[in-house]
């Protein structure tokens, strides 16, 4: 049994991890070093923050068709695609309103949760936004042309993560274990189906709430104790914004991890649980998770018999 | 006022003197009324003032104690606190762990690209979540065969050692 080479380090905003153990066509530390690599290029080319970035770039086009990479291409139609499986509640069109709302450069540390949730206004499940913008975005990877109305500004936000952690695990599976953290987003696997310990943490105070053992597929966590703030009118705002306003949602539920075949799903599963607010978001878990409420308390969900099915079934397409 | 019919002149009746008091003592006890409200709200201005500007300029003393906290792993005596103790202590060892692996392993791995960001095999993970932030870190492992980042591990062909299956891991909000 070989060594696993890790390498963890500040990407994306966060803590990124690559984990690879077992050699094939490269060794575990080239593919290890590889995966580093791609994925810090690929935050210089994703962020928000950097007006030379091909995200800012695009955003500021005023073309309505804009030559792109095949990755902003695929993230685009990602983002699509997320709008779709959610009706319109995972929506990658609002980087405006998160400027807006005050998330246009690095933030300080986050508000204590405990305290944003006590100034924050009364609790409702988010919706779609009636503009429904997501539906003019078009992403063709073949191409390598983004289309959209020029205005509509694009967030890469956690879909482009998982996006990345699929793309990396693609290229990774025939070493015998690998794992890749892109900030949070996971996504395992390995010809050796090793089984690896994925803890949840508790968005309060840090501690261990679940454990899950996953040999394959994607995990992410979404949530709004991370990256928050105080509005200048003394609210506290925070990333994840309801569509129907705009505004940043406060739904009962402060953090969802999602388990699905994918990082990206798991990721765009995550993101829905926490804006359909206690009710609704169990039903968009459909291959279990964790979710975890505003008085601290957590429920960890079992995947339902069909979406097994329909994971093992993506599993075995490979 | 005007002298009392039957008095002698210049001097007030009882009656004029009596609200003549009465009228003075109004005076000194509106003006000390007004004396205490502005002193209230001048007070109350200047205490919002300071509290304002020092949160304005980001210098919350909550964010900065809920910081301190978390960076101490929490002095509390709560059972919560001392789970999150007990819980930052044991991601500390299994990086600390993670390190030791890291530097025997690292050296020699070639990186496809060429970024000048070091990277880190362990150490404690820190609070910034700044979105572009690719900050450099202590104990790095870096690829020679790049040429441009920077190399502390050993750099010999050491026979790799034996593990105990895939590290875990820990999904947080991203």
């Amino acid at each position: 049994m070989s060594e696993e080479t890790t390498l963890r380090f500040a990407c994306f905003g966060g803590r990124c991890g690559v984990y690879v153990e077992g050699d094939a066509a490269e060794t575990a530390r080239q593919a290890a070093g590889r995966a580093r690599s791609s994925m810090l290029l690929w935050h210089r080319i994703f962020t928000r923050f950097s007006a030379a970035s091909e995200l800012s770039r695009l955003n500021a086009d005023p073309r309505e068709a804009v030559p792109a990479s095949a990755l902003m291409a695929r993230l685009a139609a990602t983002a699509r695609e997320a709008a779709e499986l959610t009706d319109g509640l995972v929506d990658a069109t609002l980087a405006g309103e998160l400027s807006r709302a005050g998330y246009a450069a690095d933030l300080p540390p986050a508000l204590p949760l405990r305290l944003a949730l006590a100034l924050a206004p009364r609790r409702g499940a988010a919706g779609a936004s009636p503009a429904r913008g997501w539906e003019l975005l078009n992403g063709d990877e073949a191409a390598r042309v983004v289309c959209r109305p020029p205005g509509l500004a694009l967030d890469s936000g956690g879909l482009a993560k998982g996006m990345l952690a699929d793309e990396l695990a693609s290229t990774l599976g025939a070493h015998r274990s690998f794992a890749i953290d892109c900030a949070g987003d996971l996504a395992l696997g390995g010809a050796g189906g090793l089984a690896r310990e994925v803890e949840v943490e508790s968005p309060f105070d840090g501690t261990v709430l679940h454990r899950f053992s996953r040999r394959d597929g994607g995990v992410a966590t979404s949530g709004i104790g991370r990256r928050s703030w105080l509005g200048a009118d003394g609210r506290p705002r925070h990333h994840l914004l309801d569509p129907a306003t705009g505004m940043p949602a406060f739904t009962g539920v402060v953090q969802a991890t999602a388990l699905a075949p994918t990082a990206t799903l798991a990721e765009i599963h995550a993101k829905a649980a926490v804006l359909s607010g206690p009710a609704g978001a169990p039903g968009r878990l459909p291959w279990g998770g964790v979710l975890v409420f505003d008085d601290g308390s957590h429920r960890v969900l079992e995947a339902e018999p069909a979406a097994e099915q329909v994971a093992s079934a993506a599993m075995r397409a490979g | 006022m005007s002298a009392r019919p039957g008095a002698p002149d210049g001097c007030l009746g009882a009656r004029e003197l009596a609200r003549a008091k009465r009228e003075a003592m109004a005076r000194r006890a509106r003006r000390i009324r007004v004396w205490v409200a502005a002193a209230t709200v001048s007070l109350f201005i200047a205490a919002f003032l300071v509290v304002y500007v020092q949160l304005a300029s980001g210098h919350d003393p909550a964010l900065v104690a809920s910081a301190e906290r978390r960076a101490a792993g929490s002095s509390g005596t709560s059972a919560a606190a001392a789970a999150a103790r007990k819980q930052a202590s044991e991601r500390e060892r299994r990086e600390e762990q993670e390190a030791a692996r890291s530097r025997e392993s690292e050296a020699g791995a070639t990186a496809a690209g060429s970024d000048e960001e070091s990277e880190s095999s362990s150490s404690a993970e820190s609070e910034s979540s700044a979105e572009p932030s690719t900050s450099t870190e202590s104990s790095t492992a870096a690829e020679p065969s790049s040429g441009r980042e920077s190399e502390s591990g050993s750099s010999t062909g050491e026979p790799e050692a034996e593990s105990s299956g895939p590290s875990g891991l820990r999904t947080s909000q991203s």
